[in-house]
């Protein structure tokens, strides 16, 4: 037990770094970051993550899982594929935008959003995300009872299986999840259709064409980190069903989609369908959070777009994958976490049931995103990968993690004597430290359809 | 005629294909459940019944369904042949639920 604890004392320096060249291995890039980072724990609470664990009018719990380390690698990962690109940026600043950004603060077993929450069930305990005011009208289906507020459904909830309520909320589309740790390894990315990574470059005349199909904040985070890295990116929204991040916090909707032009389509018509096919047709990179389904009742199957445009690169953000039933599952950044065994190993390493940071499945899960389409497009595309928001937040926190409880309790204890022995405090600041600072931001947000006439002449796409 | 209360969270079957449906929510009463043209079944049954050759519509999955006055909606939970009938109407599909505007 003694050397597997030193093993683990080892391991904590340079975990950004390292993360960094696993990442890029799977890429197959041989290229390395020359990053150097500070002790995990100490980026955590540089960054704000740290204060975003543990009870509200408590000192924060010390989280011993290198979130924080892995958001800096990954970042570093995607700078070693755009030079230049991020100076100044950090990785794990993004993991905390929006809470700085939205004065969220942590909140015990309820995300700090408040829309996700761990309750007991009879053999477990599950997350529930009612993210959705119309959420509600489908508990009474979900748990056969009616109940419309948290301590009815908790009760209701209490009663029954955990395997039983996230299928049922499967069927409904409710983001349920399972708050258990699986240690069988997960890849962060799955290639579903196409090329393998090359690993190498490939010419390219232009920078890439971005089409962003996605919304809330994992796929408009990784749209905003190709911009950085170059590319035209065009945000597509359907009339009918906006980005719902349009109605939330302005300054960090701004900072994730300031600087994109917006194209709106009426997906209900022919014509509407159309054009979000020829609009894909002239993309070099696709990037959607939907169930697969959706596109293609749609009439647009991403493995046929891959295969009939060389070069294209298509990436999938789901919740749990698009293979099987999981295709079926919505997943938001807190839930999709708790189902990775984010609270689980939060659990055993504390001894305490907690939502750890906000939605962190969504930042980790752009980055992610981010880095596998730039190394797609940068080494040819023509491929089809899929990133599952519960699957990245596995691969992160299984990096590095030991294989005995009792020395996860020791790193805890070692990390949070790192951040008492430090005592720097939290950056606090809601501007400057990636990007843009929020004022400007807003100033160049464009709204829905802005520019869709533009982007169509634009790309050579005839009205 | 099989009529059948609908529960919230009642799951039932097509006879005639391999649609499933969830009741969202149902007011009182009993009601004639249809799919393909005939009766919808409890998940547990094992009788099949020949599809209504005339009706070429289709449940698809992940929808959800409504009667006129919106009283009554079902969700599609596996997407199948045959259109989906209460007391001989046909329901219609509805929009699909908003994004949320954060998580």
């Amino acid at each position: 037990m003694a050397g597997a604890q030193d093993h683990d004392a080892n391991l904590n320096a340079d975990t950004a770094a390292r993360y960094a060249a696993a990442l890029l291995g799977n890429l197959r890039v041989s290229s390395v970051a020359a990053i150097s980072t500070p002790h995990p724990a100490l980026l955590a609470q540089r960054c704000g993550l740290a204060d975003l664990v543990g009870f509200p009018h408590r000192a924060p719990t010390i989280c011993p899982l290198p979130l924080a380390a892995a958001a800096e690698g990954a970042l570093a990962a995607l700078a070693v594929l755009a030079p230049g690109a991020f100076s100044g940026w950090s990785g794990a600043g993004l993991l905390t935008e929006r809470a700085r950004l939205a004065g969220l603060s942590r909140n015990g077993a309820v995300s700090p959003g408040g829309a996700c929450r761990l309750l007991q069930a009879a053999d477990g305990s599950v997350a529930v995300n009612l993210a959705r005011p119309e959420d509600w009208a489908l508990v009474p289906a979900w748990l056969e009872t009616p109940a419309a507020d948290f301590d009815a459904v908790s009760a209701a909830v209490a009663v029954r299986p955990v395997a039983e309520l996230v299928e049922r909320a499967g069927w409904l589309g409710l983001a349920v999840a399972a708050d258990a740790w699986n240690p069988a390894p997960r890849p962060w990315c799955r290639i579903h259709a196409g090329a393998p990574w090359r690993g190498t470059p490939a010419p390219h005349a232009r920078p890439p064409r971005v089409l962003d199909l996605s919304s809330l904040w994992a796929g408009p985070l990784c749209t905003r980190l190709l911009r950085r890295c170059g590319a035209d990116v065009v945000k597509v929204e359907s009339l009918q069903r906006p980005d719902g991040a349009r109605r939330g916090n302005a300054a960090f909707y701004a900072q994730l989609n300031a600087g994109k032009r917006c194209v709106a389509l009426d997906l209900a018509t022919d014509a509407g369908r159309a054009r979000l096919a020829a609009l894909i047709e002239a993309a070099d990179i696709v990037i959607e959070s939907t169930r697969p389904r959706a596109l293609r009742q749609l009439g647009i199957v991403a493995e046929d777009c891959v295969r009939h445009r060389p070069g294209l690169t298509w990436i999938s953000l789901t919740g749990y994958g698009r293979d099987g039933d999981n295709a079926q599952r919505i997943a938001y950044g807190d839930d999709a976490a708790v189902a990775a065994g984010l609270s689980r190993l939060q659990f055993e390493a504390t001894g305490e049931h907690l939502i750890v940071g906000d939605a962190i499945g969504d930042p980790l899960g752009g980055l992610h995103a981010a880095l596998a389409a730039w190394a797609s497009w940068r080494d040819g595309g023509g491929r089809l990968v899929g990133l599952a928001l519960r699957d990245v937040v596995h691969h992160v926190i299984a990096f590095d993690l030991p294989t005995q409880c009792a020395t996860l309790h020791t790193r805890a204890r070692q990390w949070a004597a790192v951040i008492a022995a430090a005592d720097a405090p939290a950056v606090k600041s809601d501007t400057g430290m990636n990007g843009v600072e929020a004022r400007e931001a807003l100033q160049r947000v464009s709204s829905l359809g802005a520019d869709t006439l533009a982007v169509l002449a634009d790309w050579g796409i005839a009205c | 005629m099989a009529r059948t209360a609908l529960k919230a969270g009642g799951r039932f079957k097509s006879a005639t294909s391999e649609a499933q449906v969830m009741v969202i929510k149902a007011p009182a009463g009993e009601f004639d459940l249809s799919c393909g043209g005939a009766p919808m079944v409890a998940m547990s049954a094992t009788e099949t019944a020949a599809p209504d050759a005339a009706d070429t519509g289709e449940a698809l999955i992940g929808k959800r369904y409504v009667n006129a006055d919106e009283s009554l909606e079902l969700l599609c939970t596996k997407g199948g042949r045959g259109t989906l009938k209460v007391n001989c109407a046909a329901l219609a599909i509805k929009q699909a639920k908003q994004l949320p505007s954060s998580d």
